[in-house]
C-alpha cells in the first residue's frame, strides 16, 4: 500500500486559507517523486526474482512452421521457455473486443482467439512468440536469441482501406478482415441532403499515433503454490476493471489474483489498458517456476508491438448546408484500422456520438464506420478515446463548406453554435450538453485574436513582410467540446445484439460509480482509499483537499492510498476525465457518511440524542455543553466498539444514473457522457512554404470544465493535452510500409514533442458548473489531445489560404514533406 | 581500480569498478556490458534514474558525471570506473530539505506522472551552475533534450526561472 506524504511545504498555503477546493494546492505526490523516492513499478524486484524476455516476430504475416527452443534451454542461465503450445496445454485465450464475429453480418458467429503467444501464425512485426526466463534481463535477451523460429512468410496487408477488399485475410478462420460495422442515422439526412442548397465533400486521414508514456510497461509476477493464488504489480491502467482479461486468461477465480498498481505509474494516457498480456505472461512463467518473474518491457518493444497504439482513420465525410449558411446536415464515413487483433476494451469508433456535431446544431446525421483487421499492432485506448479524429475531420469539412459558400468560416461557426438558452441541449445522438455559452467564448477568442491583429503576430504589416520571405501566418478560431465522465454500459454495444437494443429496458442499464473509503486513526489523521489507480493526475492532492474542506481539517492530516482488485470493488476507475468529477462526488459522500457516524457515536458515548451534539472543525461537539471529543479520542472511543463507525465507505453513483434524459441514449447502448467542457482555440501558426515546416507560435484558448476544484492541476492537464495535440498535429506517427514493417521503433523515428516543439500557451478560464455534477466540475483529462489537431489544422488551411490550396492539413500528422508536396504540386 | 577482466558470476566475464556516487565510494563486479542507468539502478539501489527509452532520447536517466550531465543509458558502468556521479537522489538535504530546483518543481506543479522528473532536475541543475539566470531561449536549449509527456513544458520554463531566482538569493 502506498500512501501520500504530506509535505511540509504546504503548510503555509494551509494556514491562510478556508477552503482548500477551488485552490491551486501543491501536490502531495511532489516529494516522493522529487527525492527518488517513488516507487514505480520498474523499481519493484522481490527476492529471487527472475526476469523474463520475449521473442518477438520480424514479419507482419507468417506461418510459424517451427519454434526450436534447444539450444535456448541449454543455455546456462535459462530458466524456462514457453511458446503458444505450453500455454494452449494450461490457459486461455485473451479476452477479445467483438467476441465473436458473425460472417456477413447474418452468418454464423465464430471465435476469433488471441493467445498470449503467436498461435501457428504471426500477424504483426513484435508479436510475441515465445517467452524465455533467465537470472537477469542481460541473460534472459541472451537466451531469446537463442530461440530458432521458422517462417513461412505470407502477404501483408498494412492498410485500413485495403484490408475492406479482404484480397489479404488477417484471420482466416473468420474469412474477412471487417470485423464490425455499423451504420447509424438521427434524424433524416436523406432529406436535409436533399433538401439542403450543396452538399460539401472532404477525405480525410488520421495517422496511427499513441501516447507513448515514458514509463513502458512493467509487471512483476509472483504465483503462491501454497494459496493456488497470483500477485501481480503492473501499471496496467483501470486496474479494477480489466483484471478479468488477466484471471480470465490465466483460468482463475477473480479472487485469486490480486492486481496491484503502485502509487506511481509513468503516465498511461489510456495507453495501459491493454498490456495485460505482459501481466499473463510473467504470471504464467511465475507459475511454472514459482518464483518471482519480472518483465520491463524496452523502448523498441513498446514502440513496435507493445499492444499501446492508437488507431488510424480514414474519413469521408459530407455537409449539408444552404447558402445562407445554415449547416443542415452531416455525413460521416470512416474505416478504423484494429491492428491484428479486435483488443479488448475497444469502442474508439462510438465515443464520438457522445460529441456528434460538436459544438453545432445539426439535427440530421449519418454515422456509418468499418472495422478491420490488418497486420499492425492492435488498437488500444489513447487520450481522447477516437473523439480527436472525429472534431478534427468535422471542424476540416466545416471550413471548406464556408469557403465553398463564401463566407468567413468563423461567422460560419458562430451562426450555427448551439446556444445557452439550449442548454442542456440534447445531440441527435441522445448525449447531453449540460451548461455553457459557446457564443460567448467563441466571441472572447476572436477578441483575442484581433488584439494580436493590433500590433501583436497577426498584424497585417507583419504578416506581409513574412509572407515575403515565405513564412505565412494563420489562425482558425473554434469552439470544441470535451465529453467527460464515462460510465461504461456502452462500452459492451460491440458485443451485444444490437437489434435488441430497442427493446431493452432501463433496468437492464448498469452504470458504474466510484468507490471511496474513508477511516480515522488513533492518531486523529484520517485514511482515505482509493479504488482506482493513478498515473500522474493528482488524485491523492485532489482527494485530500476535498476531504479535508469537508470535514474541516487540514490535508496534511489527511493520508490517501490505493486499494488492489481484490481488496476494491469492480469499479471503472480512472478513464475518460472521470476523476474529478466521479472522486470528488465519493468525497462528498464519504465524509458525509463519516460525519453522520461520528455524531453518533459521541452521542452514544455521552448518552444523548444525535440532535445534541454537532460535528464542526474535526471534532464533535456537545451541543449546550462544555465537551468536545477529538477524532483521535473518538477513534480511541471506537477502538472498543462491536461495530467501527469509525470507518466509511461511498459509492457515487455516475451523474447519468439518476436523470430520465439520459435514459434514451442509456437503453440504446449510445455513449452517455453526462459533462461538455468546452472551449476556443486560436493557435498561430506560421508556414514554412520552403520546406513546409509549422511553427506554432502561440497557442491561444479559452477553456470551461466547470467547478476548478485544483486550477493549477486544471491548467496541468490541459497544458500536457495540448502538448499531446501538437506531437499528434505536426510530429508523430506509426508509420508502416506496405508490407507491415513498422518505421517508428526509436523515439528518432517516433518523433515526441520537446520543448522546442511545443508553443507558449496563453490560456484563459471560464468556470460554468455542471448541473449534472455534485460539485459542478467536469471532466477536463482529455482535453487539448482532443482539440488541438483539429484548431492546428484548420489554422494551417487559414495560413495557406493565400496561395489556393485545397485544405492542406487534410491528413494527421500535417508533416513538413505532406505540405511540401501540397504547395509545390500547386506550383507546378 | 581494476582493469582485469575475469570469469567473476555464473562465468559471465566480470570487472571491478569503483565509482563515487552521491559522495560514497561504490564498489562492484560488473560484467562490461551492463550500462551506467541500470548500475545505478540495481548495484546503488538509486530509482530516480529512470529509464524511458535506452537509446539516448528521453533523457529520463540523466545525471551528473564529474559536473556534467550524461544520459546514463548511453554509457556503461565501466567506463565510470573513478568517476564521481550524482543523481536526484543525492539533492536534497539530510534533513529532507528540498533542494532549490526540486522546490521550484514541486510548486509550479511542473511534474505530473514524474517519470522524466529525475532527468529535468539534473538538465536543469547543469543549466542554472552555466548560466545563473537563463532567457527563455537558453531555458529552451539546456532543457531540448528532455522529453516530458504529461505537463508541455510551459510549468517547466516556469520552475526553472523559480528556481534561478532563489539559487541567487
Amino acid at each position: 500500500m502506498s500512501s501520500s506524504q504530506p509535505a511540509e511545504a504546504d503548510a503555509e498555503v494551509e494556514s491562510e486559507s478556508e477552503s482548500f477546493t477551488g485552490q491551486g494546492l501543491p501536490r502531495v505526490e511532489d516529494h516522493r517523486i522529487l527525492t527518488g523516492e517513488a516507487e514505480y513499478v520498474h523499481d519493484i524486484t522481490p527476492e529471487n526474482c527472475l526476469h523474463m524476455a520475449l521473442v518477438r516476430s520480424m514479419h507482419a504475416h507468417a506461418e510459424i512452421v517451427d519454434i526450436d527452443t534447444s539450444e535456448a534451454e541449454a543455455h546456462p542461465d535459462c530458466e524456462l521457455v514457453l511458446t503458444a503450445e505450453d500455454l494452449k496445454a494450461d490457459y486461455n485465450p485473451m479476452p477479445t473486443g467483438v467476441g465473436r464475429v458473425k460472417i456477413g453480418g447474418t452468418g454464423e458467429a465464430v471465435e476469433l482467439p488471441e493467445w498470449s503467444l503467436a498461435d501457428e501464425k504471426a500477424r504483426f512485426v513484435g508479436e510475441p512468440v515465445a517467452l524465455v526466463v533467465a537470472s537477469s534481463r542481460y541473460a534472459a535477451e541472451d537466451v531469446a536469441d537463442l530461440v530458432d523460429v521458422d517462417y513461412d512468410t505470407l502477404e501483408a496487408v498494412a492498410d485500413g482501406m485495403k484490408a475492406r477488399e479482404d484480397e489479404v485475410v488477417v484471420h482466416e478462420s473468420i474469412g474477412t478482415n471487417v470485423v464490425d460495422h455499423e451504420h447509424i442515422e438521427f434524424g433524416d439526412p436523406d432529406a436535409a441532403f436533399d433538401d439542403a442548397d450543396r452538399v460539401v465533400e472532404g477525405e480525410y486521414s488520421w495517422g496511427r499515433i499513441s501516447g507513448v508514456p515514458l514509463e513502458t510497461a512493467g509487471v512483476v509476477a509472483q504465483y503462491d503454490d501454497e494459496a493456488d493464488s497470483f500477485d501481480i504489480d503492473c501499471n496496467i491502467q483501470l486496474h479494477t476493471l480489466v483484471d478479468e482479461t488477466i484471471y480470465e486468461t490465466l483460468g482463475y477465480d477473480a479472487d485469486d489474483v490480486r492486481v496491484n498498481v503502485p502509487a506511481d505509474v509513468g503516465g498511461s494516457y489510456g495507453t495501459k489498458i491493454a498490456i495485460h498480456r505482459y501481466c499473463c505472461l510473467a504470471a504464467m512463467a511465475s507459475q511454472q517456476l514459482e518464483r518471482p518473474v519480472k518483465f520491463e518491457e524496452d523502448r523498441l518493444e513498446n514502440l513496435q508491438g507493445g499492444d499501446m497504439h492508437s488507431s488510424d482513420r480514414e474519413y469521408e465525410v459530407r455537409l449539408a448546408v444552404d447558402d445562407d449558411g445554415t449547416m443542415r446536415g452531416l455525413d460521416v464515413w470512416f474505416v478504423d484500422d484494429f491492428g491484428a487483433f479486435p483488443r479488448y476494451p475497444i469502442n474508439q469508433v462510438l465515443k464520438p456520438l457522445s460529441v456528434l456535431t460538436n459544438s453545432y446544431e445539426i439535427e440530421d446525421v449519418s454515422y456509418e464506420y468499418d472495422l478491420v483487421l490488418t497486420n499492425k499492432t492492435s488498437q488500444t485506448a489513447y487520450r481522447g478515446f477516437g473523439v480527436d479524429p472525429h472534431i478534427y475531420a468535422l471542424e476540416m469539412i466545416v471550413d471548406e463548406a464556408a469557403r465553398e459558400i463564401g463566407t468567413d468560416p468563423t461567422e460560419f461557426r458562430r451562426r450555427n453554435l448551439i446556444r445557452p438558452e439550449q442548454m442542456p441541449y440534447t445531440l441527435p445522438s441522445k448525449n447531453i450538453y449540460d451548461s455553457g455559452d459557446y457564443p460567448a467564448t467563441l466571441d472572447r477568442i476572436q477578441e483575442i485574436v484581433e488584439d494580436e491583429r493590433d500590433g501583436g503576430l497577426l498584424d497585417p504589416e507583419v504578416v506581409a513582410a513574412k509572407r515575403e520571405e515565405g513564412k505565412y501566418r494563420g489562425v482558425q478560431p473554434s469552439v470544441i467540446i470535451e465529453p467527460g465522465v464515462s460510465g461504461s454500459d456502452w462500452t459492451d454495444r460491440q458485443r451485444s445484439n444490437r437489434d435488441a437494443l430497442e427493446e431493452r429496458s432501463r433496468e437492464e442499464v448498469e452504470e458504474l460509480p466510484e468507490h471511496l473509503r474513508a477511516e480515522i486513526s488513533e492518531d486523529g489523521t484520517v485514511r482515505a482509499f482509493l479504488a482506482t489507480d493513478s498515473s500522474g493526475q493528482g488524485h491523492q492532492t485532489l482527494v485530500s483537499q476535498l476531504l479535508a474542506d469537508e470535514l474541516e481539517v487540514l490535508p496534511s492530516d489527511i493520508e490517501v492510498g490505493y486499494l488492489d482488485s481484490v481488496d476494491a470493488p469492480t469499479e471503472y476507475g480512472s478513464a475518460a476525465s472521470r476523476m474529478a468529477v466521479m472522486l470528488s462526488g465519493a468525497t462528498v459522500g464519504v465524509a458525509e457518511e463519516l460525519v453522520r457516524n461520528l455524531e453518533e457515536l459521541a452521542a452514544d458515548h455521552w448518552s444523548v440524542s444525535t440532535d445534541d451534539v454537532s460535528y464542526q472543525d474535526g471534532s464533535v461537539e456537545l451541543i449546550d455543553g462544555d465537551d468536545s471529543l477529538s477524532l483521535a479520542e473518538l477513534a480511541a472511543i471506537d477502538a472498543d466498539g462491536d461495530e467501527r463507525r469509525t470507518r466509511a465507505s461511498y459509492d457515487y453513483d455516475h451523474p447519468a444514473t439518476e436523470l430520465e434524459e439520459f435514459d434514451e441514449a442509456l437503453t440504446g447502448k449510445l455513449p452517455v457522457y453526462p459533462t461538455a467542457a468546452f472551449g476556443s482555440n486560436a493557435p498561430i501558426v506560421e508556414v514554412d512554404v520552403e520546406t513546409g515546416e509549422v511553427e506554432i507560435l502561440t497557442f491561444h484558448t479559452v477553456r470551461d470544465c466547470g467547478t476548478m476544484l485544483n486550477p493549477m492541476i486544471v491548467e496541468g492537464q490541459a497544458h500536457g493535452g495540448i502538448a499531446q495535440g501538437v506531437g499528434a498535429a505536426l510530429l508523430e506517427e506509426f508509420g508502416y510500409e506496405a508490407n507491415g514493417q513498422p518505421q517508428a521503433i526509436t523515439l528518432f523515428d517516433y518523433l515526441l514533442p520537446s520543448i522546442e516543439n511545443v508553443p507558449k500557451i496563453e490560456m484563459e478560464h471560464t468556470e460554468t458548473p455542471s448541473p449534472f455534477t455534485e460539485t459542478g466540475a467536469k471532466g477536463v483529462g482529455e482535453g487539448g489531445m482532443i482539440d488541438a489537431p483539429a484548431s492546428i489544422a484548420t489554422s494551417i488551411n487559414a495560413a495557406l489560404e493565400p496561395l489556393g490550396l485545397d485544405e492542406p492539413a487534410d491528413r494527421i500528422p500535417v508533416a513538413p514533406d505532406h505540405l511540401r508536396k501540397k504547395i509545390r504540386d500547386r506550383e507546378q | 581500480m581494476s582493469t582485469d577482466s575475469t570469469d567473476g558470476i555464473d562465468g559471465h566475464v566480470t570487472e571491478e569498478i569503483t565509482v563515487t556516487v552521491n559522495g560514497e565510494a561504490v564498489t562492484a563486479e560488473v560484467e562490461p556490458r551492463l550500462k551506467l542507468s541500470d548500475f545505478l539502478r540495481y548495484e546503488c539501489d538509486l530509482h530516480g534514474v529512470r529509464v524511458g527509452c535506452e537509446h539516448g532520447v528521453c533523457g529520463a536517466c540523466t545525471v551528473q558525471q564529474g559536473g556534467r550531465t550524461v544520459k546514463s543509458c548511453l554509457s556503461y558502468a565501466v567506463q565510470a570506473d573513478g568517476a564521481e556521479i550524482e543523481t536526484v537522489e543525492g539533492l536534497a538535504s539530510e534533513d529532507g530539505t528540498l533542494h532549490p530546483i526540486q522546490e521550484a518543481f514541486h510548486e509550479t506543479h511542473a511534474l505530473q506522472c514524474g517519470f522524466c522528473t529525475s532527468g529535468f532536475v539534473m538538465a536543469t541543475k547543469e543549466l542554472l551552475e552555466e548560466n545563473p539566470d537563463p532567457s527563455r531561449e537558453e531555458i529552451e536549449t539546456g532543457l531540448a533534450d528532455n522529453i516530458c509527456r504529461c505537463t508541455g513544458y510551459q510549468n517547466i520554463y516556469e520552475a526553472v526561472e523559480r528556481a534561478a531566482e532563489a539559487m541567487e538569493d
